[in-house]
């Protein structure tokens, strides 16, 4: 950040942060007005807004780039925001340039936040916006001249600078000639077809009866550009020689505006507006202005209960939480306490258990985060992808509320793009392929997420294609990735080798996919959080992904075994069953010396603990230790070990960065913690053990 | 049960040269009968052999971690790092903390003898041999009869800080 005084490091924070939340909020409401073809006038407000802000905070902070941008799509809003019938004009180009302006920010912010900033300047999409805005302004110059003390006329906007060829006529009716509203109305309708632009203030005046006061107040202000071969003068005789008309007066452009909040802009002097109807703030325009208002409002109580917190100070709390856990238990199960009765301690002990237990879950809903935010990601790349293809879809997330815990939910976010990615590039087929067997043009890709047991569950579906087993296996051999006979291969297994690493499907790379990483660093991404991911397909019906991620990564219900004299934790979620042999005959012995044995009617390999991460012990039969039924995704094995010490819940720590060489996570272990009489006790990853247990 | 000789030292700050100046004090150690001296900047505390948990798939000098007030940080077995033949733990051996790379590391020595300052007519640069114990050394005190030999332990632990 050399660019940057670390005097304004928090200033610096608080820019990113705030400038993040809006572009997601654009983002959003961008995404559901493209789907509504619409743009509701509240959510122009907001957008207009949102630019405001991240405009102004940019060039407090001197990000010029970020804030000529922002500046120029405020112009845009605030020609819309004008006259919403605009957007109609440009509506489609408006999205993607909207889309791309928010792209733009999300990537200078992020440059921000790493060491090599540079102010860039966004020119070509500035240069775009700019059109678009002359092209909604050049037919609609009007009422914006009109119009222009309407709200927040702060922004110096080029909608103010007139068009040469309008005429502004105000005309005032008889006194007390009743209806002027309608009056009005039919004055517009005899020159309509003299004129090529006309407008009028207040605009419709036959729809709105109230309007009628208005004119009588301030008279109608006939806005218009002769038609071709068609001079004012004539309009004049036409206004002139209609019924009912007291005075007319064809106006000069130079009128001040005498509401707008700030001294108007240079530009804005020269703006044809007209002060009496401007002074009286017509209704129209001054609606969007109390109502963006009242929202504002809105927004702001709502926030006054939300607390943004550094996620470092939050690690830090759970850190602590954990040590009170384990201190906690260190204290209640202390060797001096042994054998001695203690009935007002262990009551206190169960208080104080109670309290830490509920310290403990407020401190994890803290870290909780709704799915949400990454859902919603996903929707601009579905949209994307499918402008960019061709091939129209849409994205239907279910559940988005479930809770993941913050590192969990960052982890992910990648994995899931793209995977969304990869039904879009390879699942869903082009609309005629679509329509040729029979399915609905547009593809659906679905996205559902809910709780079950401790887990998360999460499934991508879409209604592609579908897996083409042939093609896969064919693949497989090429890359010599298969290990036994193909025919011994069943449907799961060949879905999931498109999960093995240089295994990549689609000859041609393409900008969203292929690009040499594929599932396999989806699936180690996955796997890093302590999830699995799963395949089912079926073809020409779809394709889905199953993705179970833990909750939370900091505290599992762990199971402590002993294997030699090292501790152990088994994650409670992953065992199925614990059980002792009865007696050797139970056990099957394998031609390569490997053991297995037979639970109602499957056969499961047996892996002893102490053998696999060589540690000596004494327990070397089978039938004297125990056996732990233990899962991971479709594995199933038994583990060995020596006892069961008991069930604690523990707080899961990183190895130490220096054993970092050693890859310990490919060697079975996924971390360690401290358990309540101070020893370090080693976690099992039970999915790393079954996976080389397999090959 | 602890000793704590510089808590809030920072090894990598510059030394303003002082009589009590950390840099030119030594931690000295025995491993066997041999005394080795280790810079006092490393040098976080001093802790009493406890519970290791052994790690596995390390080498066997890696002898495991231990649980310092909540913290888990891994241990090395001197003796080992030296190639020389593993010696039971007693109550003289000690585990010296020390920080380096921003990491605390907890090396176990046979016993922890004293802190000597040494000033520049004490020290000496060691002989240039091929020797095993000779690629780590920095310097050699001698003094009231007995012969320091200081390790640099960046060099000493060069093969377990590669990579990190």
């Amino acid at each position: 950040m050399s660019t940057i005084d670390p005097g304004m490091e928090s200033l610096m924070e608080a820019f990113i942060y705030e400038s993040t939340t809006l572009l997601e909020q654009l983002d959003e409401i961008m995404l559901e007005s493209e789907k509504e073809k619409n743009i509701s006038q509240d959510n122009i407000n907001e957008i207009f807004r949102i630019m405001h802000t991240i405009k102004g905070s940019a060039a407090m902070m001197g990000f010029t780039g970020i804030s000529t941008l922002a500046h120029a799509v405020e112009d845009m809003f605030f020609l819309i925001r004008e006259d919403p019938e605009r957007l109609n004009m440009v509506s489609d180009a408006i999205f993607d340039l909207v889309f791309q302006s928010s792209d733009f920010f999300k990537q200078e912010i992020e440059s921000i936040q790493g060491d090599d900033f540079q102010d860039t300047a966004a020119t070509e999409l500035i240069a775009q916006l700019k059109e678009q805005a002359a092209i909604m302004k050049g037919e609609a110059a009007a009422p914006a001249a009109g119009e222009a003390a309407a709200p927040a006329a702060a922004a110096p906007s080029p909608a103010v600078s007139a068009n040469p060829n309008l005429k502004h006529i105000r005309v005032f009716f008889d006194d007390g000639c009743q209806m002027e509203n309608l009056r009005a109305f039919a004055l517009l309708n005899h020159i309509k077809d003299s004129c090529s632009l006309l407008y009028s203030d207040p605009e419709n005046p036959e729809s709105n009866p109230a309007s009628s006061d208005e004119i009588v107040k301030n008279g109608l202000l006939i806005s218009c550009e002769p038609a071709e071969d068609v001079t004012i003068d004539e309009i004049l005789k036409m206004v002139e020689s209609s019924l009912n008309i007291k005075t007319y007066h064809l106006e000069e452009p130079a009128v001040q505006e005498v509401q707008a909040p700030p001294p108007p802009q240079p530009s804005a002097a020269s703006a044809p507006a007209a002060a009496p109807a401007a002074a009286a703030a017509p209704p129209a325009p001054a609606a969007p202005a109390a109502a963006s208002s009242g929202s504002n409002n809105k927004a702001a109580s709502a926030k006054q209960s939300l607390l943004s917190v550094n996620q470092s100070k939050l690690d830090h709390l759970m850190d602590l939480v954990g040590e009170l856990v384990t201190a906690e238990s260190i204290v209640a199960s202390n060797p001096d306490l042994r054998g001695l009765k203690l009935d007002n301690f262990t009551k206190s002990i169960r208080e104080l258990r109670k309290l830490t237990d509920e310290l403990q879950d407020v401190v994890m809903s803290i870290r909780m985060v709704p799915l949400n935010g990454t859902f919603q990601k996903m929707n601009r790349i579905v949209r994307d992808m499918s402008k960019k293809l061709g091939r129209p879809a849409e994205l239907v997330t279910v559940g988005g509320e479930t809770e993941v815990d913050k590192t969990i939910n960052d982890a992910i976010a990648d994995p899931f793009m793209h995977m969304i990615r990869n039904s879009m590039d390879h699942a869903i087929e082009p609309p005629e392929e679509r329509r040729a067997k029979g399915k609905p043009e547009s593809g659906t890709i679905t996205m559902s997420a809910k709780n079950v047991g401790g887990e998360i569950v999460v499934e991508i579906k879409d209604d592609g294609q579908g897996l083409n087993k042939d093609i896969l296996l064919n693949k497989a051999r090429q890359k010599g990735l298969l290990y036994k006979p193909e025919s011994e291969y069943s449907d799961k297994e060949i879905y999931h080798l498109i999960m093995l690493p240089g295994f990549s499907t689609n000859e041609a790379v393409t900008e969203y996919s292929g690009r040499g990483v594929g599932m396999d660093v989806v699936r180690k991404n996955v796997e890093k959080v302590g999830g699995t991911i799963s395949i089912d397909s079926q073809k020409d019906v779809g394709t889905t992904f199953t993705i179970k991620i833990p909750l939370t990564l900091a505290i599992v219900d762990g199971m402590e075994i002993s294997v030699g004299g090292s501790a152990m934790t088994i994650p409670i979620t992953s065992i199925k069953q614990s059980f002792k042999l009865w007696s050797s005959d139970q056990i099957l012995h394998n031609s390569d010396g490997s053991e297995m044995m037979m639970i109602r009617g499957e056969c499961y390999p047996i892996i002893r603990l102490h053998s696999y991460f060589g540690i000596e012990s004494e327990v070397t039969d089978l039938t004297e230790g125990i056996l732990l039924q233990v899962e991971s995704g479709n594995n199933i094995a038994c583990l060995f070990a020596d006892e069961l010490l008991g069930e604690q819940q523990v707080v899961v720590k990183p190895f130490p960065h220096f054993l970092s060489k050693y890859n310990l996570k490919e060697h079975g272990l996924s971390g360690c913690t401290i358990l309540g009489n101070g020893n370090i006790s080693l976690i099992l990853d039970v999915r790393s053990i079954l996976n080389s247990n397999e090959r | 049960m602890s000793q704590h000789v510089s808590k809030h030292h920072d090894p990598d700050s510059p030394q303003v040269s002082k009589p009590d100046d950390l840099s030119s004090r030594y931690m000295t150690f025995l491993i066997g009968e041999t005394i080795y001296g280790i810079s006092l900047l490393h040098v976080i505390e001093i802790v009493n052999v406890q519970h290791i948990a052994e790690v596995p798939n390390t080498p066997a000098h890696v002898k495991g971690m231990i649980n310092l007030r909540g913290k888990v940080i891994p241990v090395l077995d001197i003796r080992l790092k030296m190639y020389k033949d593993e010696r039971a733990y007693d109550d003289k051996t000690c585990i010296i903390v020390i920080t380096i790379h921003d990491m605390n590391i907890g090396l176990i020595v046979d016993s922890v003898s004293e802190v000597v300052t040494a000033d520049s007519s004490t020290l000496a640069t060691p002989p240039k041999t091929g020797m095993e114990d000779a690629q780590f050394l920095c310097s050699i005190i001698e003094q009231d009869h007995k012969v320091i030999l200081n390790i640099n332990i960046e060099k000493f632990l060069q093969d377990d800080l590669m990579g990190l």
